[in-house]
């Protein structure tokens, strides 16, 4: 037989299969027990040595050759196969997803964060204390006696129980007593913020019955007014991101703060919108002061060594302006639809 | 405070304009709140009342033709006090009426029409009377319009004054202050002293000594006097800022509390006994007073009183019998000194917001008692006529001033300004305070009697930069020190402050909202958790805020219920915030809450989740923070909150960190949509933040050997806690050991009610080789035996 002739007639056959199943009835019939090829290296044994060297080095070339072409075949037959099979996994990637919002984080705790953050790079930590305050945290300590008419700047509610000395409790109506808490625990020099909620009994759309203050103090020997515009001046910059600010700080009354302030930023609206930072309207945003001398001698700190500020801000007031929402209610009825709008996603907290 | 620029200019010769006055009062820190402008009510007119008849179908209306000097037109008018020929302010269809903020709309009303309206002052924002129509007491011909008919061409100023300044109470008190600002000069008052003082008064006073509110009282009697109508510029000037003339008594009273700040009172002579007595009130006395209520005193109290009854609360409100009339005839004056706290309580407690205890209880000026005195006997005599009687008083008044050593360097060390001893007197002076015994460092200040706000030297201080202006007080950059740096980063409140935050990215990324709920619950669930009884408020707002909350879920159920409602999808939400165990000890924790919603969609199946969702969840938390799961106990939980067989709680050591589980069947019995629901507690308080700080990540494990797994099932009884299997299986062989995991479990009745079968896989694996069969077989013997011993499991075959 010509080993040519094999060659020519097993290549067509391979290349006419179109299955691997055909492929490997192709291939029995060359190289399978009974196989042609097969059948061409028995015939050897009746040749002479030298003749069995040569035909039989032809035969293995020529064996070789057709196992390569399987195999190449082979291969493209399974790619087939896997491309045929494709077919019959079409998805109908036009179905609609469910329309679900993402969940947000609430606007005061990005506000509390910004807070805790633009404080913290002033040298401001954190400093806690309880919602349920007595009468002297919450108001004598901080110069507020009872029957004393700035008792009735705030509308306090009172819990049923009562404090050590017979007094009742009440839920604190500003961040305040955490001042006095900071200042009977710690040796001055006392930078703290005290950020956290507040009570007043009051209700509508710019009033809620619990709110959240900051705090701010700052005690050691020579904090003085100037310091304190300057902090409070560089915190609204960055809080609003405005960097060209009109402020004004204006005289007030606060009984733990002497002398007190009121810090107003200017606005002007714009298209309906509110922008901060210019105009001739202003804005009140939170009471300061250098905290009175009674303070500290009710915390035991000696007036002729230490001296001081303090700030108070609502957050909830801030974070209306910054963001331009407009009734506070709608911050702690837990809608979520609001919640969607106007909260924060994970890459913006 | 409320007054008119020209009553401000009887006592202020000023240049300067409404706005520029306006601008000038907050910069001292008296606070403008609104300067009216009227201009706008220029478009309301004077009509006349021609005629008017009974509504037809309406007992309280009338239906009446207007006249406004151009032509008639009919009203539909309810207010009691119209009658023909009467004089008021019109207003026509399409004009928007301020007091109730509405553009007033031709109509209808009970089938008549009515093409306009009759103002009363209410509407008009003059002020809360509401009790009929402006009735014009001159004559203006119709179509004059409303500024020029009511007067309203003078600016009215509305000030918020903070508490502490009771000296500007009255007109006089702010044009001092105005005047030491430098914006106009202070006038002499307007008065004279009568010096015709007659006869003895046949009333006098006595005051108790039984610690009665009141030091001292001065009085006049007058005799013969004519009550009527007061003039024109008094009754002007009070309509000017909303108040209603009554008749002359009453006017200058009233007159004389906002004019200089000073109450007083005067009584109808003739109604009274001749000796009056101030004292503390009988416990069960009673009072009408002049705001037609009756009060129930105690001896808290104190009165006016004669022989038999209480004639006035003192400092508060004089009793409507002993009130002056049209037909008084004799007057008897009383001006005195009360002690400001009593006022403020007494005010409180009986619940009364009278002119009078607003300026008694922010302590007024002692000096003025005999000022008022001479000013009110002068306006009397003036306007009403009669002979005047000597003083009579009780008591007396303390003319003691008050001092302050003041040190002039102490300006600068609080404000940080620079600021010349002699420019600080200079300021004070303005301001009238007395300087003495000034040296190059200090001097003696004496407080003038209306400041008794002003008792330290830092008092001083700020009334000197109040005057300076506070935007002469130099920015200062703020800085932080290395020290104050370092005390930030080490803080354990800022340590929690990002433990919080870490928490909150888990719960957001699985899509938990955050919300944030008010402190409180209803006293439904108070109950229902069994609250500590010390968390009610006593002045809540309502019910549904009755106590403090003692757990979120209660909140948290409500806002779930209101957005299932509204057919929002994702119902899993969380709040960082306070629980209440008893009045004194507050925990904050980490609350969520999610409810399962029958949610068919083949291709997004979004809402599965269960137990071991929420205890995955759990998991996250806790590897976010850096703790590993093996470091926690795990088991059942007791609390009410939870479904009993489906609820967990999570701790390390003996601290509580976490509760979890299907909310409690019984507890959603109100919530009959929301039976699906799950909860978890998270007291992250409790967890070991500091340590957590200074713990280096766990080593994570690397190797490039083969490695090896497999399964084991074993059968325990029924109430083993796999977590300490668990724990166990991680320490038998921590170098070969690298993963447990459990990933089933069964029951059956061929295991036996009192025991479980539960499989797990675990990954061996070496660092320095590939393990032989042998090192293999080793490691699955220690196991088997192990666990079986330790807790009495059976390996199945």
């Amino acid at each position: 037989m010509d080993n040519q002739k094999v060659l020519q007639d097993v290549t067509k056959e391979i290349e006419l299969a179109s299955s691997q199943e055909e492929l490997q009835i192709v291939k029995v019939t060359y190289l399978g027990k009974k196989g042609r090829i097969t059948e061409l290296l028995k015939s050897l044994k009746d040749l002479s040595l030298d003749e069995k060297k040569s035909k039989g080095a032809e035969i293995n070339l020529l064996r070789e050759k057709v196992q390569a072409l399987f195999e190449v075949k082979l291969k493209d037959l399974k790619i087939l196969d896997i491309n045929s099979k494709l077919n019959t996994e079409f998805l109908d990637i036009t179905f609609p997803p469910p329309e679900v919002s993402a969940a947000k984080v609430h606007p005061i705790s990005k506000t509390f964060d910004d807070v805790v953050s633009i404080f913290g790079s002033m040298g401001y930590a954190i400093a806690e204390g309880p919602d349920i305050e007595t009468d002297f945290f919450n108001f004598s300590a901080l110069n507020i006696p009872e029957d004393h008419p700035a008792r009735e700047m705030q509308d306090t509610f009172y819990i049923a129980d009562k404090d050590e000395k017979g007094k009742p409790l009440v839920l604190r109506t500003h961040t305040s007593p955490v001042q006095i808490r900071t200042m009977l625990n710690q040796k001055p020099p006392i930078k703290i913020i005290a950020p956290g909620r507040t009570y007043r009994c009051d209700s509508d759309s710019t009033h809620s019955p619990m709110f959240h203050q900051v705090e701010g103090l700052f005690i050691n020997e020579n904090a003085n007014m100037g310091d304190l515009k300057g902090t409070l001046i560089e915190f609204c910059k960055q809080f609003f991101e405005v960097q060209d600010l009109k402020v004004r700080f204006r005289p007030s009354y606060f009984p733990f703060t002497e002398p007190s302030a009121e810090m107003d930023i200017a606005y002007e609206i714009i298209d309906n919108k509110l922008q901060i930072g210019k105009g001739d309207k202003w804005l009140e945003i939170l009471g300061c002061g250098m905290v009175n001398p009674v303070v500290l001698e009710n915390c035991k700190l000696d007036t002729s060594k230490f001296q001081g500020f303090a700030f108070g801000m609502g957050l909830d007031r801030i974070t209306m302006l910054k963001h331009g929402l407009t009734d506070i209610r709608s911050f702690f009825n837990g809608n979520l639809n609001w919640l969607a709008k106007h909260g924060f996603s994970l890459g913006e907290y | 405070m409320k007054f008119s620029f020209s009553w401000l200019c009887d006592h202020l010769e000023t240049n300067k304009s409404p706005n520029q006055i306006g601008e000038i009062l907050t910069n001292i820190g008296l606070e403008l709140e609104t300067l009216s402008n009227y201009s706008s009510y220029s478009q309301f007119v004077v009509a006349t009342i021609k005629e008017f008849k009974k509504h037809p179908n309406a007992d309280r209306l009338n239906i009446c033709k207007v006249d406004d000097g151009d032509k008639l037109y009919q009203v539909v008018c309810g207010a009691p006090n119209v009658k023909e020929g009467m004089k008021g302010i019109f207003a026509k269809d399409g004009m928007y009426i301020p007091g109730t903020d509405i553009i007033l709309k031709k109509g209808k009303i009970r089938g008549e029409v009515s093409e306009g309206m009759l103002l009363s002052e209410r509407e008009l924002k003059l002020s809360d009377d509401h009790e009929g129509i402006i009735e014009l007491k001159k004559d203006f011909s119709n179509g004059t319009d409303a500024v020029t008919a009511l007067e309203l061409n003078d600016p009215v100023f509305e000030i918020g004054l903070t508490p502490n300044r009771g000296d500007c109470l009255g007109v006089r008190g702010l044009a001092r202050d105005l005047a030491a600002k430098g914006a106009g000069a202070l006038k002499p008052l307007d008065y004279e002293k009568l010096d015709n003082l007659e006869f003895e008064s046949p009333i006098s006073w006595n005051i108790e000594k039984d610690g009665n509110s009141c030091s001292y009282v001065i009085s006049r009697y007058f005799k013969n006097i004519s009550n009527s109508k007061s003039p024109d510029w008094l009754q002007n000037k009070l309509i000017s800022i909303g108040l209603r003339p009554i008749n002359a008594l009453v006017d200058i009273t009233n007159f004389i509390t906002i004019d200089i700040g000073r109450p007083l009172h005067v009584f109808d002579a003739d109604k009274i006994d001749s000796l009056l007595n101030m004292r503390k009130a009988n416990d069960g006395e009673k009072i009408n007073a002049l705001d037609k209520k009756e009060y129930q005193l105690d001896s808290t109290v104190t009165v006016i009183a004669d022989k038999n009854n209480p004639l006035a609360i003192a400092g508060i409100m004089g009793g409507s019998e002993t009130g002056c009339t049209d037909t008084t005839k004799n007057v008897f004056l009383e001006v005195a000194l009360f002690d400001p706290s009593q006022v403020a309580k007494t005010g409180r407690k009986l619940g009364i917001n009278s002119d009078a205890r607003y300026r008694f209880e922010r302590g007024l000026d002692k000096e003025m008692i005999e000022e008022g005195l001479e000013y009110a006997s002068y306006l009397i005599n003036k306007i009403c006529g009669g002979s005047v009687s000597k003083n009579t008083s009780a008591g007396k008044l303390d003319k003691n001033t008050y001092v302050i050593d003041y040190n002039f360097n102490y300006f600068e060390k609080v404000i940080g300004l620079q600021l010349s001893s002699e420019v600080q007197i200079k300021i004070l002076k303005s301001l009238l305070f007395k300087i003495n015994k000034i040296t190059d460092k200090s001097c003696i200040v004496e407080v003038p009697s209306w400041r008794n706000d002003v008792l330290q030297p830092i008092d001083l201080v700020e009334e000197i930069i109040r005057i300076q202006g506070y935007e002469n007080i130099e920015i200062k950059s703020p800085y932080a020190t290395h020290e104050e740096k370092e005390k930030v980063t080490s803080s354990l409140n800022n340590k929690k402050f990002s433990v919080t935050k870490k928490i909150k990215k888990t719960l957001i990324s699985n899509n938990f909202s955050e919300v944030i709920s008010f402190s409180f619950q209803s006293e439904q669930a108070h109950n229902l958790l069994k609250g500590d009884s010390s968390l009610k408020i006593s002045n809540a707002i309502s019910d549904e805020h009755a106590y403090m909350r003692s757990s979120l879920l209660f909140n948290h159920l409500e806002i779930i219920e209101a957005n299932r409602k509204k057919g929002f999808k994702n119902l899993s939400v969380f709040e960082l915030g306070p629980v209440y165990n008893d009045s004194k000890s507050q925990e904050n924790i980490l609350f969520g809450l999610t409810s399962i919603q029958k949610y068919n969609n083949k291709h997004y199946p979004i809402n599965k989740f269960d137990f071991f969702s929420l205890s995955e969840l759990i998991s996250k938390i806790i590897n976010s923070l850096n703790f590993d799961m093996k470091n926690f106990n795990i088991d059942r939980s007791q609390s009410i909150l939870f479904h009993p067989g489906q609820s967990a709680e999570l701790r390390m050591g003996k601290k509580l960190i976490a509760r979890y589980g299907k909310i409690h069947p019984v507890i959603l019995e109100n919530f009959p949509k929301l039976s699906n629901t799950f909860g978890l507690e998270f007291f992250y308080e409790n967890l070991p933040i500091e340590t957590m700080y200074k713990k280096k990540l766990n080593k994570t494990h690397d190797s490039s050997f083969q490695f090896s797994e497999k399964d084991f099932s074993f059968i325990f009884e029924k109430n083993q806690n796999l977590f300490e299997v668990h724990r166990m299986l991680t320490g038998i062989d921590k170098k070969l050991i690298q993963n447990v995991e459990f990933f089933d479990d069964y029951n059956s009745s061929e295991i036996g009610d009192d025991f479980k079968s539960v499989t797990f896989k675990i990954t061996i694996q070496s660092d320095e080789k590939t393990l032989t069969e042998e090192d293999l077989e080793n490691v699955h013997q220690n196991i088997i035996e192990k666990i079986s011993q330790k807790f009495n499991a059976k390996l199945r075959s």
